[in-house]
């Protein structure tokens, strides 16, 4: 079943479109990542699909029904937003009280393990936690909720490394034994590409590539070993990027069957791209090809 | 609809709710107790009355409706970006925002009315003062403090919220334009007031026009300002 689809969303605010023409479809109980430098339109994406921002045009469906003022689907969704506010005066006690209300299927005993695996001071006001400590709040309430469609924008900002593995670890584990959707957004890909099952690349506000990770492995290969050799490889191909390094040199390309073969007679290296390197080419290629004054770019 | 966790959201941290401003009220009823001590003490009876008539038009029980005057601006400043982060919808936010509006309203009001009662009944407490049984909380019957300080802690927690809400959708500009229309009317107000004899007999007319037309009056200004904030919130956008 489909958790998500969009049909031409776009949300224009004074100065920008935020997000252009976007229509992605995303499945239920799978983890999809979104992907996009800053300023791609990914939060604004979720606050769409969150419907605490209106659109300026064109059509969603979030759990079988537009979220806009919708208590069915909202209560079925946790949306955590790396620039959440608090009021001033709560502490993440309250927050956590709040949320244990708000969310039909939240797990209490789980949320005050989480509390203290994270160490969460749960009784300091929040405006004195620190920005990973900010950040745990969202993880506990994000994963305690265990909400059907879940939602996390940039969740660990500010967390050292052993609490962001720590958050991989309990994503996936519960995820796993409570299947359910889950969005995560995030410019730290390597980090996360073996958790993604889905992604989806935002990039000025469009839709840059969206595909199974699966699928992406395929995507590209790099081509590395001597310049002369690495250059007869690419006799007639389409090359995606290729740098030198004095007499050698590493290009991307899109693979042929019996790639393999070649290079290992060329005597060049054939390795996988990476989640990353892919997302940084292809963003960067977009950057080159808006800076390259072409009438239907210049007019957006 | 989740009313009841819309209701906790506001309610939820009992001190800010209730505590503190109910420890000022008690302080500043305290330093005015002290003021009745020393002028009863010093002055004797004539100044003592004196006090009494003249307290009437005493504001330290601001201490108090001061706080929940800002109550407003907070639920929709601070509370609803959370509401709509923590998935509730805008009618639920609404409603339950409303309900603690008037809730608040009805305990402080209450509280006001029996602090009343008590002062009342005891002579301003032994010491000839007044706190509570003030013209802006009302002189007339109990009764009447009761629906006056319900009436005007709900109309100011509604008009906050609008305000709240119209910065929120227009930005600096509809602040400055809110002010300055303000200041227009009431400076135009004072003025007119100097300049024409018979404006000034029109307004001090208006001014003595009783106590029903001016709950009517309040609660109208109640509920334009409750029209304008439930029509804006419908519309709100996360920020």
């Amino acid at each position: 079943m489909t958790a998500i689809s969009t049909t031409g969303l776009t949300k224009r605010y004074p100065e920008v479109a935020a997000l252009d023409d976007v229509s992605i479809r995303l499945e239920e109980h799978r983890i999809h990542g979104l992907l996009g430098r800053n300023g791609a339109g990914k939060t604004t994406l979720m606050q769409l699909l969150t419907g605490q921002v209106f659109a300026t045009s064109g059509e969603m469906q979030v759990l079988g029904g537009t979220p806009v003022e919708n208590v069915e689907v909202l209560s079925q969704t946790v949306f955590i937003q790396e620039s959440q506010k608090y009021p001033d005066t709560f502490r993440a006690s309250d927050v956590l009280r709040i949320a244990a209300g708000a969310y039909p299927n939240w797990d209490q005993a789980y949320a005050d393990r989480l509390v203290e695996q994270y160490r969460l001071p749960a009784k300091r006001l929040i405006k004195k936690l620190s920005r990973g400590q900010l950040s745990a709040i969202g993880i506990v309430i994000g994963l305690a909720a265990r909400a059907p469609l879940t939602f996390f924008d940039e969740p660990y900002l500010g967390l050292d490394a052993v609490a962001r593995q720590m958050f991989f670890d309990d994503l996936l584990a519960d995820y796993t034994e409570h299947p359910r959707t889950i969005v995560l957004s995030t410019h730290h890909i390597d980090e996360v590409a073996n958790l993604l099952e889905h992604v989806v690349i935002l990039d000025q506000g469009k839709v840059l590539l969206e595909a199974d990770t699966d699928d992406l492995h395929d995507a590209a290969i790099t081509v590395s070993g001597k310049a002369s050799a690495v250059d007869a490889f690419l006799a007639g191909r389409e090359v995606l990027e290729r740098k030198a390094l004095g007499s050698l040199a590493t290009a991307t390309i899109t693979p042929r069957d019996g790639d393999e073969l070649a290079a290992r007679e060329a005597g060049l290296d054939l390795t996988q791209v990476s989640l990353q390197a892919l997302f940084v080419h292809l963003t960067t290629a977009n950057a080159a090809s808006a800076a390259d004054p072409a009438p239907s770019r210049a007019a957006a | 609809m989740r009313i009841r966790n819309v209701v906790q959201l506001h309610t939820v941290n009992k001190l800010q709710a209730f505590g503190w401003p109910l420890l000022i009220m008690l302080f500043s009823l305290a330093i005015v107790l002290v003021i009745g001590a020393i002028v009863g003490s010093v002055g004797g009876d004539t100044a003592r009355e004196g006090m009494h008539r003249g307290m009437q038009f005493n504001g330290a029980i601001f201490a108090l409706l001061g706080p929940l005057i800002g109550f407003g601006f907070t639920a929709m400043g601070q509370y609803f970006p959370l509401a709509l982060g923590l998935g509730l919808t805008r009618r639920e936010f609404a409603t339950g925002t409303a309900l603690v509006f008037a809730g608040n309203a009805l305990f402080y009001a209450v509280i006001v009315t029996i602090g009343k009662l008590i002062e009342v009944g005891t002579g301003g407490f032994g010491l000839s003062i007044r706190f509570f049984d003030v013209v802006y909380t009302g002189i007339g019957e109990w009764w009447q403090t009761l629906i006056q300080t319900f009436l005007l802690i709900l109309v100011v927690s509604l008009i906050g919220a609008a305000i709240t809400t119209a910065f929120h959708r227009w930005g600096q500009s509809f602040l400055w334009i809110f002010w300055l229309t303000l200041a227009v009317i009431v400076v135009g107000g004072v003025l007119a007031a100097v300049v024409s004899v018979p404006f000034r007999d029109a307004v001090v007319s208006i001014a003595g026009m009783g106590w029903v037309p001016w709950m009517a009056v309040t609660a109208g200004i109640g509920v334009i300002g409750g029209a304008i904030w439930l029509t804006l919130v419908r519309r709100a956008q996360a920020r």
